[in-house]
């Protein structure tokens, strides 16, 4: 039990867990992740059976992936427990033990002194100990391999977490309408643009959130990257459409309806006659001869649209095209072609700010404890007469600058001190 | 500004040509000379970066000719600042080939200046792909150093203090690069929150970039725990260089994703 125990600790055991997560996530992005099982068979042929044995058409939501994730957890949490208990019974004592430490390097006299107020230049605090002096600089920085170890712990948790507890909805709302949510919360969306002032792309909404308690936002600009939140929802700008917009009047009494038409509709009175809408084209090209060729595909607002529609008449369909600004009447309705309407789509997030926050500070944690660990290394060299020794948990910085430095005035031993 | 460009990517090949033909005759002269014309395409490549940014008023980082321009820029600036702390000049050797090298991949790219699109229109944008330059440019660097360590071995053209001050600069320059690597993949967490509503979604881009830091971690483990030095870990970091170079352009070459903006 102790055997496991302390494998599961390990370094040996943690790097055994990075391994495998980077293999995973290889996995993860070469084979498409996601994607219908009937693509895998197409696409993998023989081998799609072992893709999806071994859940590798989505690695990131396997067992296997979230128990490495798991095991890392436990791995860290163990690690760090033992790491901070042995760094502050090792920080007491470390100045008496760099104290009792052979000169590791021998120094001419006038090196010695040199050393001294090199080490007294870098603000190094200084120590006599049985007749030696040892100088001491950033204690705390022997702190920072445990600080990672914890923000990467708490980063994988509140990660999870963050990841995993919000509900999340998509929702697409015409300008003027609103979106009403299970729990009773409103959202309006009062305006929506593609295009910015100067006609540069810039999604924009603005919206107006209502609370079931009746608590009620101001109106707020949605865009990228500036996303709103209020009473527990996060809102985000996260897709857009163009709907066509079709007035329907019965030419006897007057009467009009609009129609917002995002998907293939049939406009009719009767269900006989009438136009079918297939869809909206964001541009054209009509050569001399009256010839339109349509553009599928162009960016922002659409600059030139046009209808594509069937004429249904008398059990007779006739492909036809239609400009916004054009009508057509069949038999007692007018159908009124208007400019499309720009829609937004929403990403409506209920989510913990707690959580949000508790992850963002564990990454700040990461970010200083990796600055404690390589650019505040602790500082520890011991000086005596004959030459100097650098001791702590991470020697290495100051052994390589202090033997650059002072390698002039090294002596080999046995020769004189003068 | 084409023409800028192709300059400094000519002066580069020149300082590397003049680099390489000093070390096979070790004259100091040509060895001199190569370094000047490097100083003079790295001035003419910070003017070209500038000149490009105000052009487009913006920082410019914003696609794969922008970005491995700032990442070839980021190599040359490394070598700047490193080779006057070191007493004999090991290094220039390898990492001037590596700069032609990311310049040379900077020259395949689509050059045109293109509006930022929404999505990259972010207080985010310079800290995440600022960082991202330095974190490359570091651990190609650090792979620089390591070739040129097991060079040394096998020639065995280079004193134990001058092997270990590689191997200890190596590490350094892992250390510099996955504190600027977790900051490209925390900023990055930040603004994917913000953009796309959602801290990571296993993109491709996101995953290789733990992918290579998940490598540079078992480095530093191997190195400061393990007791891992010398000839190994040099051959890991050299080995590392692929995986960072997938990760800045074979990803956006190969894989579909959130990152591909041209």
């Amino acid at each position: 039990m102790k055997k496991v125990f302390r494998y599961l600790r390990s370094m040996r055991f943690g790097i055994l867990l990075l391994c495998l997560i980077g293999v995973c996530s290889v996995a993860g992005t070469v084979i498409p992740q996601g994607r219908e099982i009937g693509w895998y068979a197409q696409a993998y042929r023989s081998f799609h059976g072992v893709i999806l044995a071994l859940r590798l058409n989505r690695v990131f939501e396997s067992w296997y992936f979230i128990a490495l994730l798991v095991l890392l957890c436990l791995n860290l949490s163990l690690c760090s427990l033992l790491r901070i208990h042995r760094v502050v019974r090792g920080a007491k004592t470390e100045a008496a033990r760099a104290a009792a430490l052979p000169d590791a390097v021998l120094l001419r006299p006038e090196g010695v002194e040199k050393l001294r107020a090199r080490l007294e230049d870098m603000r190094c605090r200084r120590e006599e100990i049985d007749g030696v002096s040892v100088y001491r600089k950033h204690g705390f920085g022997r702190y920072g391999s445990f600080v990672i170890h914890l923000s990467i712990l708490l980063t994988v948790v509140f990660g999870a977490l963050a990841l995993y507890t919000p509900t999340v909805t998509d929702r697409a709302c015409m300008p003027g309408e609103f979106i009403l949510l299970p729990d009773g919360t409103e959202i309006h969306v009062l305006d929506f643009r593609i295009n910015d002032e100067t006609g540069r792309l810039d999604y924009q909404s603005h919206v107006q959130v209502t609370l079931p308690d009746g608590r009620r936002s101001g109106i707020e600009e949605l865009r990228v990257n500036h996303p709103f939140s209020f009473g527990g929802y996060k809102l985000f700008q996260q897709s857009f459409g163009t709907a066509g917009s079709v007035t329907v009047t019965a030419l006897d009494t007057g009467g009009t309806d609009d129609f917002l038409l995002t998907e293939p509709a049939f406009l009719s009175a009767d269900g006989r006659t009438g136009i079918y809408f297939q869809t909206l084209y964001p541009d054209f090209i009509r050569d001399p001869s009256g010839n339109v060729t349509l553009i599928t595909v162009t960016e922002g607002s659409y600059p030139n649209p046009i209808y594509q529609i069937e004429v249904i008449a008398d059990g007779t369909f006739t492909p036809s095209l239609a400009e916004p600004g054009k009508s057509l009447e069949l038999t007692g309705l007018r159908f009124d072609f208007n400019a499309p309407v720009e829609y937004p789509g929403l990403r409506i997030k209920h989510v913990s700010q707690l959580v949000n926050g508790l992850l963002v500070a564990a990454f700040a944690l990461m970010i200083a404890g990796l600055y404690l660990a390589f650019f505040l290394e602790p500082v520890l060299v011991k000086v005596d007469a004959a030459g100097y020794a650098v001791g702590g948990a991470k020697p290495e910085r100051m052994r390589v600058e202090l033997g650059e430095d002072f390698r002039e005035y090294e002596r080999k031993e046995g020769t004189q001190a003068t | 500004m084409r023409t800028l460009f192709f300059i400094t990517l000519l002066l580069y090949a020149i300082a590397v040509a003049l680099e390489f033909a000093g070390t096979a005759f070790k004259k100091d002269k040509l060895l001199r000379g190569a370094w000047y014309v490097f100083l003079a395409a790295f001035a003419l490549h910070t003017a070209f970066i500038v000149a490009r940014g105000i052009v487009a008023r913006r920082l410019p980082l914003s696609n794969q000719f922008e970005f491995a321009c700032a990442f070839a820029w980021g190599v040359a600036l490394m070598l700047i600042v490193m080779r006057p702390r070191l007493k004999s000049d090991w290094l220039s050797v390898i990492a001037m080939p590596a700069t032609l090298l990311v310049m040379v991949y900077t020259s395949l790219q689509p050059m045109e200046i293109r509006d930022l699109m929404p999505a990259l229109r972010s207080a985010w944008f310079g800290v995440h792909i600022g960082s991202a330059v330095l974190s490359y440019s570091a651990f190609v660097i650090a792979g620089s150093i390591s070739l040129r360590y097991l060079l040394a071995v096998k020639k065995q053209s280079a004193d134990e203090r001058t092997l270990a001050q590689m191997d200890y600069l190596s590490y350094r320059m892992v250390a510099f690069g996955f504190l600027f690597l977790t900051v490209v993949i925390l900023s990055g967490a930040i603004w994917a929150e913000q953009a796309w509503s959602a801290f990571w979604t296993w993109d491709p881009k996101e995953v290789w970039a733990l992918i290579t830091w998940i490598i540079y971690a078992v480095y530093l483990h191997l190195r400061l725990r393990g007791g891992r030095r010398g000839a190994f870990t040099a051959w890991y970091l050299v080995i590392a260089v692929p995986v960072v170079f997938f990760t800045f352009a074979g990803v956006n070459t190969f894989m579909h994703g959130l990152h591909t903006y041209g």
